[in-house]
């Protein structure tokens, strides 16, 4: 349960990147009065994988809606290579994100729904080729998104995140659905996309999955930040990420 | 915001949406003039004012379907959740909505020129078949055509701009269907009389007397086209700015 040892001369060149990816300061978010994402500070480098990790309503799905700009912040700011989401001048280019498994139109093409993403975005459609193959679903991208298994789904999905080629990859619960293989495969996937200088923030609760995806954690619970470290600090007295979690998020028994 | 045009007549183009309304409209069309046409008796349809209704029928089917697609450009973006994908790629978010206010004006224009030119020659067959004297003259068919057409376009934008605003689907076209079919006879007729003359004023009424009809009643057609595309340009800027200000779900 340490980290990849492809991971760690790239995260050892990034040590003193200066300007990080994210920068989330003081973060908040109410909900009436639920308190969502409470004072939540954290920032990430480039070409790091991180796990964002809390239970079930923590506020992870908040936060990551708050950083690319889908809800506003009720106090503090999140920014993405420094601006607002909002801000970007070429958000496709810069970064990608799934936030559900599901964001399609059931009687839509998985080719068509990025063709429409890819027009807007002003790429090429050649990108639609190489992300279709890149994500392995060529052979049903002309079937009717209501026709895909859940594993084709979180694919399409991922390759609509990776229309712009982007540097900065957000995914919420990605391997929800996926069997043994897709997870392995996206588990490849991300490692290499960091091993190439880009970043990865994924939500997760999945901790045994996590452990063996990530190189440093963020773990919230009920809005706040409880622990964030590479992960082989926080496991490092022996402990697993279950039980560092667990011990964390008051789940303990 | 050539790029936000494209994609959006892209995302009308790959689904069956479109089509399926376009077709249930071309239906009613023919179901309402013909059931009209043959159904009325002769005295009646001789009148040029039933005669004008009944060939209206186009308009009010095509404005009916155009806002229905309006709204569905909104609505079933946030029903199937491609909304966010949508508004990640383009974050600044009223031009996505001003995009599909443009793209429905588009569409709505065919199918309120479709909607027109079928009823007035589905109608005017009709009485031809009954020996019934047209009375209607070349200008009233132009306005007829022409009128259904500019209706229907600004209907969906209204569409769009409700759409934008309810943001759920269900009752976003409940709501059009109820006001169109219901809401506005209740206000213009009869039961209201306290309102005074006020029902020519709602946006339902607005288009018919773009298309030319009711003339002792309704609007003057260049009125209402100017009134009704106040209406469309008020729901279209109010969902422009409350889906770039509100979070997305």
């Amino acid at each position: 349960m340490t980290l990849d040892d492809q991971a760690r001369p790239m995260l050892t060149a990034n040590a003193g990147t200066p300007d990080p990816v994210v920068t989330a300061s003081s973060l908040t978010k109410h909900f009436g009065e639920l308190v969502a994402v409470d004072d939540l500070t954290f920032s990430l480098e480039a070409g790091t994988v991180t796990g964002f990790l809390g239970p079930n309503g923590a506020g992870k799905t908040t936060t990551l809606r708050l950083l690319l700009g889908l809800a506003e912040p009720t106090a503090g700011e999140a920014l993405v290579f420094g601006r607002r989401y909002r801000e970007l001048d070429d958000p496709a280019r810069r970064v990608g994100a799934v936030l559900e498994s599901s964001d399609f139109h059931p009687g839509r093409t998985g080719r068509d729904h990025l063709c429409a993403l890819a027009l807007a975005a002003e790429i090429p459609w050649s990108r639609v080729e190489e992300v279709l193959a890149l994500v392995e679903i060529e052979a049903v991208a002309d079937r009717r998104v209501k026709t895909y298994s859940l594993g084709m789904r979180q694919r399409l999905g991922l390759a609509a995140a990776l229309i712009g080629d982007p540097e900065l990859l957000v995914l919420d619960e990605p391997a929800n659905g996926l069997d043994p293989a897709g997870v392995h495969w996206l588990r490849r996937f991300l490692r290499e996309f960091a091993r190439q200088g880009r970043t990865v923030l994924v939500s997760s609760h999945m901790l045994a999955e996590a452990a063996q995806t990530v190189d440093q954690v963020v773990i919230i619970d009920r809005g706040r930040r409880v622990a964030s470290g590479r992960l082989d600090e926080l496991t490092e007295r022996g402990q697993t990420l279950e039980e560092v979690f667990l011990g964390l998020t008051g789940g303990a028994s | 915001m050539r790029a936000l045009l494209r994609a959006e007549l892209l995302k009308q183009r790959s689904t069956r949406t479109g089509l399926g309304l376009f077709a249930a409209m071309l239906g009613l069309v023919l179901l309402a003039v013909l059931l009209h046409g043959f159904g009325l008796g002769a005295e009646d349809l001789g009148a040029p004012h039933v005669q004008l209704m009944v060939f209206g029928r186009g308009e009010f089917l095509g404005v009916l379907f155009a806002a229905l697609l309006g709204a569905m450009t909104m609505t079933a973006e946030i029903r199937h959740g491609t909304i966010r994908p949508t508004f990640l790629v383009s974050p600044r978010r009223g031009r996505v909505v001003a995009a599909k206010a443009l793209v429905s004006i588009v569409i709505g224009t065919g199918f309120g020129l479709v909607a027109g030119a079928v009823a007035t020659a589905a109608g005017t067959a009709a009485l031809r078949a009954r020996g019934i004297d047209v009375q209607l003259d070349r200008g009233d068919y132009v306005l007829l055509v022409v009128g259904s057409a500019a209706a229907a376009a600004l209907w969906a934008a209204i569409g769009v701009g409700v759409g934008a605003l309810v943001r759920n689907q269900v009752p976003t076209l409940i709501g059009i269907c109820a006001w169109l079919l219901f809401v506005e006879g209740l206000l213009a007729g009869d039961v209201a009389g306290g309102l005074g003359d006020v029902g020519r004023f709602l946006p339902g009424a607005a288009a018919s007397a773009i298309s030319g009809q009711d003339p002792g009643t309704l609007l003057a057609p260049a009125v209402g086209l100017v009134l009704l595309a106040s209406y469309a340009a008020a729901a279209a800027l109010a969902g422009v700015l409350t889906t770039s200000r509100r979070d997305v779900g």
